[in-house]
């Protein structure tokens, strides 16, 4: 089966068996307080039903209206800072429910709103996480130099570390303030921040609804908004770093797959068999995860699916790891280069490590072809950049290359 | 300016223009309703008072018990299904909030089990979403070449019309579906479906909250979890085929820039040395197109 339908069906069963171990451990762990806080509820309730003499039905009209009154014991909602508050949460998709359009033709506007607001949001949010991420990485090679370091290069490690524990600080600066200005524990507060920023917003903590807070402290209000949009940019500033690759797997793949097949009716070729033998076993010293398939160390995404590989044959665990080494080997995606390492009369070897340096992979002796399958016709594919693609290949035409001769690809070792 | 920095700025601005007059206008739609609905409310409140003869304190007593009592009135909502059903809520990130932990440790699980599960759902639903726009290219070829049209091609307005129009054909579905099993309006089950597959999730309308439909109406159970998870599919194949590309947009120039940096410099290089290079390769890695 193709690559992309595999990894596809792989994360859907993933997906399915995460929900179920996440269902029963929250049963586990929610089910027991649940049913004794529900009798305590209702043996209160009957106590107070007594106290007060009130029936049933006094008491159900009792309920109506306090359940009723529940949105409006926050304040006022829909003045300009409480709407400005809701917009936040309708674009951001927090969502928490606080306030919800009462009114029809507010609905049909917060749906409108959504429809819009929402992959601008997206957007904007990736962009400057992208923006953020570059001048990471520049301050930190900055860094390196100063420091006199041997090598200068920002790994992906490097990157990922640092956007975690960014991600950390946001949550916990928020949990202090929030804790302070809100009242409550410092885990609350804690739990607070972070089911705002993955956007989830469940509603059981909401800041600015005390004390009238949205209208009579208008510091507070404005802290609140631009910790929610901040702490936004900082947890999509990771996300691009790590995530954001996974997303365009199966497009990528798909790509390649139809330049392959463009190239093998260019060119006539009999069958595909250059292309799986494309996929030798090639050292290990291309073991360093190319920046296309996703990369290794410490990302933490879903391993589910696998990551990257090339060729379209699933024809086994042994395949698809030579592939992925082929891929890399081959890697049709970019390599930023370490402008201080440029040596292309040496061939390199690719690093080992997931540094940000270009390495030209050139025609040369250095690479015999004792540990690879030497091609006996061109159907070696490499890579040309296009837009909006970050794969793409394109065949050399070029006789008897091996997958390491193939000329200036580069290759990124990390994003 | 750079083309990243320049997109960017112009995003950020974009966006707070976008709030600024969202919250405009959801002020003049809400504001008066509001108003107006509390001060009846919290006539009514006195009202009530005076008659059952309760004080200020013994009111803060019961309203207190009602708050407390309000999740449960829904039935149980941390059995299996309830669980499953939260746990959906966590990772596609909707976040309802008709059900939030209680328990400490229950919050804890909840923070770990959502920073897995939120790239894992991502990334699920972006790969099926991929796959599923893949299969309507290939169907859409396959009925223009049986049309007999004179261009077989799929072209991108194809494409997002058939998106757009799954989208609305599914929230519609749930709408019809939800309307008759919850006893909601049309509109209102659309509003429902619309808040949940944008996995904006306020909470308002909330499926499965009437009274033991958890643990009694299986079936129905089985449908709301498959429609959420099949119309988050359907949106995020639209996603996939719309927004996806923008997101990866300062990235890519980033890594053009970088390229053609390299190719000058190397086009430098190579003019002083001019000895290890391939012509024919070297054409090659310098075919970049912009």
């Amino acid at each position: 089966m193709k690559r992309q339908n595999v990894r596809t069906l792989a994360l859907i069963i993933c997906t399915f068996i995460y929900l179920l171990v996440g269902a029963a451990v929250f049963d586990a762990l929610e089910s027991k307080k649940e049913t004794t806080q529900k009798k305590k509820v209702y043996d209160r309730k009957q106590e107070l039903r007594n106290k007060y003499n009130l029936t049933k039905l006094n008491f159900d009209e009792l309920e109506e209206v306090v359940l009723q009154l529940k949105p409006h014991k926050a304040g006022l909602q829909w003045k300009f800072a409480g709407s400005f508050y809701f917009a936040i949460t309708v674009i951001t998709t927090i969502g928490y429910g606080h306030a919800a359009p009462s009114t029809d033709g507010g609905k049909v506007f917060c749906m409108l709103y959504a429809l819009l607001g929402i992959p601008l949001t997206l957007v904007m949010f990736q962009s400057l996480g992208e923006r953020i991420n570059t001048l990471v990485r520049y301050l930190l090679h900055r860094l390196k130099n100063c420091l006199g370091m041997r090598r200068t290069e920002v790994s992906m490690v490097n990157m990922v570390a640092i956007g975690f524990i960014s991600c950390m600080s946001t949550l916990c600066m928020g949990a202090l303030s929030f804790s302070h200005f809100e009242g409550w524990s410092f885990f609350h507060a804690y739990y607070y921040c972070f089911i705002t920023l993955t956007t989830i917003g469940f509603g059981d903590y909401v800041a600015l609804q005390k004390d009238q807070a949205l209208q009579t402290n208008p510091k507070y209000v404005a802290f609140c908004f631009m910790y929610i949009l901040t702490g936004l940019t900082v947890i999509g500033a990771f996300l691009n770093l790590v995530v954001l690759r996974f997303m365009t797997m199966n497009a990528e793949d798909e790509k390649r797959d139809a330049e392959q097949r463009a190239l093998l009716s260019q060119n006539g070729q009999a069958g595909g068999h250059n292309h799986p033998g494309c996929a030798p076993d090639p050292p290990s010293s291309s073991s360093a995860a190319s920046g296309c398939s996703g990369g290794a160390g410490g990302t933490g995404g879903p391993g589910g699916g696998g990551n990257g590989g090339v060729g379209g044959a699933g024809r086994g665990l042994r395949n698809v790891y030579a592939e992925v080494l082929h891929f890399q080997s081959m890697c049709s995606c970019l390599w930023y280069k370490s402008r201080e390492k440029l040596q292309y009369s040496i061939p390199m070897i690719i690093p080992r490590d997931l540094s940000t340096s270009d390495t030209y992979m050139e025609q040369g002796e250095a690479f015999s072809s004792d540990a690879l399958h030497p091609l006996h016709s061109n159907g070696c594919v490499y890579s040309m950049h296009q837009p909006h693609s970050v794969i793409s290949s394109v065949s050399t035409g070029l006789h008897s290359l091996t997958p390491y001769r193939l000329g200036h690809s580069k290759r990124r070792s990390s994003i | 300016m750079k083309k990243q920095n320049v997109r960017t700025l112009s995003l950020i601005l974009c966006m707070f223009s976008y709030l600024l007059v969202g919250a405009a206008v959801f002020d003049a739609l809400e504001s008066e309703t509001e108003s107006s609905r509390r001060r009846i409310l919290e006539l009514k409140r006195t009202e009530m008072k005076k008659k059952y003869r309760l004080s200020e304190d013994d009111y803060r007593q019961i309203e207190q018990v009602v708050l407390q009592a309000e999740p449960h009135h829904a039935g149980r909502q941390w059995k299996f299904a309830g669980s499953f059903y939260f746990a959906i809520t966590v990772i596609t990130t909707i976040g309802y909030g008709h059900a939030a932990p209680g328990t400490d440790a229950g919050k804890v699980f909840c923070m770990f089990y959502a920073v897995l599960g939120i790239p894992l759902t991502l990334v699920m639903f972006q790969s099926l979403g991929e796959r599923m726009n893949t299969f309507v290219r290939y169907l859409l070829w396959r009925a223009k070449q049986c049309l007999g049209l004179r261009r077989t091609e799929v072209s991108m307005e194809n494409m997002v019309s058939v998106g757009f129009l799954s989208c609305i054909g599914t929230l519609c579905v749930g709408a019809a579906a939800f309307s008759h099993y919850e006893g909601w309006t049309f509109f209102h089950a659309y509003y429902y479906c619309f808040i949940t597959l944008t996995t904006i999730g306020f909470g308002d309308f909330v499926a499965l909250q009437k009274k033991e439909d958890l643990q009694e109406k299986t079936p129905y159970v089985a449908f709301s979890f498959m429609y959420i998870l099949v119309g988050l599919t359907v949106i995020g194949a639209f996603l996939n085929l719309v927004v996806l590309r923008f997101l990866t947009m300062n990235t890519e120039d980033e890594r053009r820039d970088a390229q053609e940096r390299a190719s000058i410099k190397r086009e430098r290089g190579l003019l002083t040395m001019g000895k290890h290079s391939h012509p024919l390769t070297f054409t090659r890695c310098c075919g970049v197109t912009a």
